[in-house]
């Protein structure tokens, strides 16, 4: 018999704890081949603006000790072209779709929230945590009232589940998490990219064309653990979905371990696009084995 | 798509850091078309940490084995250089659409132009394209002599001529491959379609002179750094005419030259 892997964040109930990060999972949809998406807890779509956005010139990624630089500039085919032909397909596979949104003003994120009134959406995460664009993004994360005052907007507009999604470039982690909560947020994702550069030893420039970029990969695993740890311990009753280099059933372990619900597989994605699904299998085996439920595993750290 | 666990069955050296692995994946080799290509990653390897991108050069449906022209360029590669017969590789594959060879008729006549490396997807073409009774000359330019070490194995599959050309002038006509190609196309030479894989320099160069050449359908088969190779990293974007980008990896590899803003890349 299958082991019960089901976890509740908040107002949101998972199949189970894995899922996948926005901006490593596209659509969804390119992985059908590869990965059975009615398997997989839920998936979080590219980030979707208002309007349909180009993103940054290339180079727009580079390779980095066990991880990757990206600026891509949040490229998207905008809300409605979303909406119309992507989320359709998506709902046939029977699987959550999290919907990952971002702006330039707090009247847009308001707006997109509005127009997924009515869409077959799990939830909405705000991404307010991306350190790629010039305006927006990150901007509102970096301050506990930006993130109050974006949040309780978005929060007035939509009855949907609301996630958060922190960035770990914030001066102070857990003012953020609990500006965020009190404004309204239902969950914490944590964390989005670190900000990081790299560049060509021979002519000294920028190894991407953004200058700077977020870096993403095992080499962040530490330091994300980390911090879903921190929040965790001031922000007991907040449930966090945990984000950062995972790539194994070990990685999904420790971050259940300090105090994440769900975890999101990240960058992994891109080198192994079936590790979704294998880690469902993989946990299913190992809760059954041991005769555990999820919720056993979580917050174990002492 | 597939996710495929093969074993190199064998490797061949061209030349210093420029080799071929031929991977045991019968099925593949059964069904990849010309142009096509895969991620190719070593397991359990964090660095490199992402898989790297590499045309299908050619295919032995008979011994079930796909062959990968690789050039000693970094990490990745390096990586690759020191794998033995036997290492196992995955092979995310097939990706990306392939050359167009249907619509040609037999007696056609096509121009082949490759720079360096970009020789690599070509193999499969030449032997599509022989298949289907199309005579095609090969332009194959490089900076110097190494650069052309491939020529030997691609030479016994060209159905039309070789024409060599170097920067250095150390192997062939001196100058650059859209060099001698000007030349025979300014001497009259017609030719139906042009497949080209190279440099961008070489692209550039390319869809200027396809500009004064319309009745030459041409296919680049386009390179950018990937990260995923199946749509979803948007690393590998190339700029559109007018504004926006194409991903490289999902729209192509292959893709007529108008398609891409030659002067932004």
């Amino acid at each position: 018999m299958l082991s019960d892997l089901s976890v509740s964040l908040g107002p949101i109930r998972l199949k189970n704890p894995i899922a996948t990060a926005s901006g490593t999972f596209g659509y969804g949809l390119e992985f059908a081949d590869v990965v059975d998406l009615g398997a997989i807890g839920g998936i979080f779509t590219k980030g979707l603006s208002l309007h349909p956005h180009a993103g940054n010139p290339p180079p727009r990624v580079c390779e980095t000790p066990s991880g990757m630089l990206n600026a891509i500039g949040l490229q998207n085919v905008g809300i409605e072209a979303f909406v119309a032909e992507k989320l359709p397909l998506l709902a046939a596979k029977g699987v959550a779709v999290f919907a990952n949104i971002w702006g330039d003003e707090e009247e847009e994120y308001v707006e997109i929230a509005r127009s997924l009134s009515s869409a077959a959406i799990a939830g909405i995460e705000l991404n307010i945590s991306c350190p790629n664009v010039r305006r927006g993004g990150m901007l509102f994360g970096n301050s506990p009232e930006a993130t109050a005052s974006l949040v309780a907007k978005v929060r007035a507009a939509t009855d949907a589940p609301l996630i958060v999604k922190l960035s770990p470039n914030a001066p102070d982690l857990v003012l953020s998490a609990r500006a965020a909560r009190k404004a309204g947020a239902d969950v914490l994702s944590l964390v989005n990219t670190f900000v990081g550069m790299a560049v060509d030893p021979e002519n000294g420039r920028p190894r991407i064309s953004f200058g700077t970029g977020g870096l993403s990969g095992p080499a962040i695993r530490p330091l994300a653990v980390r911090m879903v740890y921190q929040v965790h311990r001031a922000l007991p009753d907040v449930p966090l979905w945990g984000i950062g280099g995972i790539e194994t059933l070990s990685d999904v372990l420790e971050f259940l371990s300090v105090g994440a619900s769900a975890v999101q597989v990240g960058t992994a994605n891109f080198r192994d696009p079936a590790v979704s699904g294998r880690l469902v299998l993989e946990l299913e085996a190992y809760c059954r084995d041991r005769s555990l439920s999820v919720s056993d595993l979580i917050g174990r750290t002492p | 798509m597939q996710d495929l666990k093969t074993r190199i069955v064998s490797r061949t050296d061209h030349g210093p850091g420029l080799f071929s692995l031929h991977c045991f994946a019968p099925n593949l080799a059964a069904t990849i078309a010309a142009g096509q290509f895969a991620m190719v990653g070593v397991e359990g390897r964090s660095r490199p940490f992402l898989r790297r991108a590499f045309s299908v050069a050619n295919a032995d449906a008979d011994r079930g084995t796909v062959e990968f022209l690789i050039k000693v360029m970094g990490v990745g590669t390096q990586c690759l250089a020191g794998l033995p017969p036997g290492a196992e590789v995955e092979l995310l594959a097939p990706l990306g659409n392939a050359f167009t060879v249907s619509d040609l008729s037999r007696g056609d006549r096509v121009a082949i132009v490759a720079g360096g490396v970009g020789v690599a997807p070509f193999p499969l073409l030449l032997r599509a394209l022989s298949a289907a009774g199309i005579a095609a000359d090969l332009y194959f330019g490089g900076r110097s002599e190494p650069d052309l070490a491939y020529r030997e194995t691609i030479a016994p599959l060209v159905t039309g001529r070789v024409l060599i050309s170097t920067d250095d002038g150390s192997r062939g006509a001196p100058g650059r491959v859209t060099d001698i190609l000007a030349a025979e196309l300014s001497a009259g030479t017609v030719y139906r379609r042009l497949y080209a894989c190279g440099p961008t320099p070489m692209f550039k160069t390319l869809a200027r002179m396809l500009e004064s050449a319309p009745a030459i359908a041409a296919e680049f088969s386009t390179e950018a750094p990937m990260g995923c190779g199946f749509g979803v990293c948007l690393a590998c974007v190339l700029p559109r005419p007018g504004g926006g980008f194409l991903v490289s990896c999902k729209e192509g590899p292959i893709l007529a030259p108008a398609r891409v803003d030659w002067a932004a890349c």
